[in-house]
């Protein structure tokens, strides 16, 4: 767990002195800032858009960052050849995939703390109430989310050889996943067999990521999510970060590194 | 004196990536015990099978059949790898971090106490020259630098092995006697170094033992004394002889 | 090498030939272009489908985020909730609706799930409806039908000729937000890109007669709208017949509360013609023939 932790510190300390995450940030806020600062029929307490905006992006940005941090963690060992004084310490191939992961989401949660710590400002600002628990539980899931993106992305690192492809095929996958996935039920229902079964398996297979996707209550001021619920999705996104990586682990561990 | 390191039967196969070209053999059956304390030299021409035969050992590639021990545990567990250092003959490392963030991760990786980490970076530090450079970004560095960034975090959990693939590749003859003098210094020790490198002179002044690897097979093993003595020439010659190659002019 | 102070000099001259070449050519590029705008000539019709996205936003912003999607089986309501009529026609509504779904949703204490989601067809769609608005409900309290506005607003903008963006913008703004002048401004705008919309002139007059209690402005503009329907008409557009009721209905009665009885008698008699209630127009009619023969 050691190596992991030190392997993770690595990843943190990397993606704070690369230039991606404050591009991201800045743009995030300029954006939303911009958008703030429209007097819309003269009324300065209309909110819910800016909200909408500016969650909108933090989710675009956070996933820009989960997926090109995680697309690049092995490929990059391999290619700048990092890999090999590591790998020729006593660590396991496990733990250094371990690490990565760690590392990666840990990474995007602390740029979740601060996307949000802004959007928190931006939405008090206007609202001049801050309904912090709710604010946690977006936080929580979206932590969640980045989670199962990164663990199913690192698979991909492993698979495809290109950081582009593995990087531009898990936007779509995830994409469509975030739109679709809640919908694939209805679609079976009116397909004749095969296809209805074939649907039906891709739906409950699939990682339902719509269930960390709860920007509507923030932006609708809705009520708390029932904390029991919170801890099944955060269960449900856990196995499936399991899974992810021990795929990953059985197809790393064997792999030659010449 | 134990058995160090020891390789049995060792064959490592490719397949190749052109078609009809089937398996290629980059170690065939290979048979080699360094004992504890000696400087052994692991030579051969390009290609021989040298960095095959280490990525072997350090578990970057896996033996198609035969087995390799390092102090006794199989290569492929990372306890094996607790008291080697290695060198690669690439040196390339974290671009973002600065030498001592990179000696300090290493440190954790080699779970060496809080307590003697910071005393043991600045040790290795002081040993490969680089102390003033300590808090610039490795990416700032010249090659000869980052050849001695390489040394010093293959030093940095004091190995009983060093593995190092050609040490002295690219380093200027100021580098290159820095590297003698570590390797000198090493054996005084009593640690075991193990070494691929093609400076056949440099080879002959320090190894105690050498082997020549040529197309995946050993063709010879023994002290360097011996073989000076066995071929009456020097080892450039005897290299030359065993690999087959015949003087043009 | 050329010295780097000629080479901005030559570029500097460049850039001024090509935009004194440029720039004739761009006075004449509106050419039979509905617009000039940029925008509007790069996205071309496409703004139309961004204009009806935002426009059911706003829809959506109403419902509190409870919209169907393009996935889901259940019609949408020909016409959106949002749609404005009188003020207090329209409180009796919403007030209906929403008690209307509360109670389908709400049985003895047992949440039934209604509305287009219908019940949930296994686990991952009961679980998944903890992550979204998943009640039916409306906007309406300390203001917040604010919210939809900046969806109207964007619609607007990109498609200038949808006339109920307009109507239902003013409708929110004034009737709840009190906020009267921006939506006779808003309206404005709507008539500027608009000139011959008889809705838009309709929701005017309702400003002046409701709001600003100016009779003669909102007789002049519902005059004008009448005027501009029966054009529509002519022409063979199938104008709406719900918005003629709506003018000559509030004509009728604006007449009839200044005293001229015979002009109101007129305009009821023009909304007899379309109504689907001709008996009840005409017991009106009869009252005030009484009137006037008083």
């Amino acid at each position: 767990m050691n190596n992991a932790i030190a392997v993770a510190g690595i990843v943190i300390k990397e993606l704070y002195r690369r230039k991606d995450f404050y591009v991201l940030f800045i743009l995030t806020a300029l954006i939303t800032l911009v958008m703030g600062s429209f007097k819309l029929f003269n009324d300065e307490k209309i909110v819910r858009y800016i909200k909408e905006i500016c969650l909108l992006l933090i989710w675009l940005s956070s996933l820009v960052i989960a997926i090109t941090t995680a697309a690049r963690q092995i490929p990059a060992e391999r290619e700048q050849r990092t890999i090999f004084p590591l790998l020729a310490k006593p660590i396991t191939r496990g733990q250094l995939i371990f690490g990565k992961f760690l590392g990666c989401w840990i990474a995007c949660g602390l740029a979740l703390v601060v996307f949000y710590l802004f959007f928190g400002l931006i939405s008090g600002a206007r609202e001049h109430h801050w309904p912090l628990l709710n604010y946690f539980q977006a936080l929580w899931l979206h932590w969640i989310f980045l989670g199962v993106v990164t663990a199913f992305v690192l698979l991909g690192s492993v698979v495809f050889t290109a950081v582009s492809s593995n990087a531009t095929i898990s936007f779509i996958v995830i994409a469509g996943i975030l739109f679709v996935a809640r919908h694939l039920n209805k679609i079976a229902l009116q397909m004749a067999e095969p296809g209805r079964s074939i649907l039906y398996a891709i739906y409950f297979a699939v990682p339902h990521l719509e269930f960390y996707d709860v920007r509507d209550l923030i932006i609708h001021e809705l009520p708390l999510i029932s904390w029991k619920i919170l801890g099944l999705a955060t269960l449900y996104g856990m196995a499936y970060v399991v899974f992810f990586l021990f795929g990953t682990w059985l197809i790393f561990r064997r792999k030659s590194l010449n | 004196m134990s058995t160090i390191l020891e390789i049995k039967n060792l064959r490592v196969e490719y397949r190749s990536r052109e078609v009809g070209q089937g398996v290629k053999i980059a170690v065939d059956g290979l048979n080699l015990n360094v004992q504890a304390g000696e400087v052994f030299g692991f030579l051969g021409p390009n290609g021989a099978g040298k960095t095959t035969t280490m990525n072997v050992l350090l578990g970057f590639v896996n033996a198609t059949s035969g087995s390799a021990w390092i102090f006794g545990a199989d290569v492929r567990q990372p306890i094996a790898r607790q008291r080697i250092g290695y060198l690669p003959e690439l040196t390339y490392y974290y671009k973002f971090l600065n030498t001592e963030e990179l000696l300090r991760f290493y440190a954790k990786i080699f779970r060496i106490p809080r307590s003697q980490r910071e005393a043991r970076i600045n040790a290795a530090l002081k040993l490969v020259e680089l102390e003033s450079a300590r808090k610039r970004l490795i990416k700032t560095y010249s090659k000869g630098m980052q050849q001695r960034v390489g040394l010093a975090q293959a030093l940095i959990n004091n190995p009983d092995l060093l593995i190092l693939d050609e040490p002295t590749s690219g380093l200027d003859p100021i580098g290159r006697m820095k590297v003698r003098e570590i390797i000198q210094r090493l054996k005084n020790e009593g640690k075991t170094v193990f070494f691929s490198s093609h400076e056949l002179g440099e080879v002959e002044t320090v190894c105690d033992r050498v082997a020549i690897l040529n197309q995946g097979r050993l063709k010879v093993e023994g002290r360097v004394h011996d073989l000076v003595e066995k071929y009456q020439c020097n080892l450039e010659q005897i290299f030359l002889k065993i690999i087959g190659y015949e003087a043009q002019a | 090498m050329a010295s780097p102070y000629l080479i901005l000099v030559l570029l500097f001259t460049a850039c001024l030939s090509l935009g004194s070449l440029v720039e004739p050519w761009y006075q004449t590029w509106k050419g039979g272009r509905q617009s000039a705008n940029v925008l509007d000539v790069l996205i071309g019709d496409s703004r139309r489908m961004f204009a009806n996205h935002f426009f059911a936003k706003a829809d959506a912003y109403f419902h509190s985020g409870y919209y169907p999607t393009i996935f889901d089986s259940q019609k949408r309501e020909e016409e959106s909730h949002m749609v404005g009529g009188s003020n207090e026609a329209d409180d009796e509504e919403h007030h209906q609706h929403d008690e209307n779904c509360k109670h389908d949703e709400s049985q003895g204490g047992k949440k039934v799930e209604g509305g287009f989601l219908g019940p949930p067809k296994d686990w991952i769609d009961r679980f998944s409806r903890n992550f979204f608005p998943s009640i039916h409900t409306h906007l309406g309290k300390n203001g917040n039908e604010r919210e939809i506005l900046p969806w109207l607003r964007m619609s607007a903008e990109l498609d200038p000729q949808r006339i109920d963006t307009y109507t239902i913008s003013a409708y929110w703004l004034r009737s709840r937000l009190k906020k009267v002048n921006e939506a006779e401004q808003f309206l404005r705008e709507g008539l500027r890109a608009n000139p011959d919309s008889y809705e838009i002139y309709f929701e005017l007059g309702r400003i002046y007669d409701e709001d600003r209690r100016e009779p003669q402005t909102a007789r002049n503009l519902w005059e004008a709208a009448l005027r501009k329907w029966q054009t529509h008409d002519k022409a063979g557009r199938k104008p709406s017949d719900l918005v003629y009721e709506e003018i000559t209905g509030h004509l009728a009665k604006l007449e009839e509360k200044q005293g001229d009885f015979k002009t109101a008698i007129h305009y009821l008699k023009l909304l007899k013609e379309r109504s689907p209630a001709p008996e009840h127009i005409q017991e009106q009619i009869e009252e005030l023939e009484q009137k006037v023969l008083k």
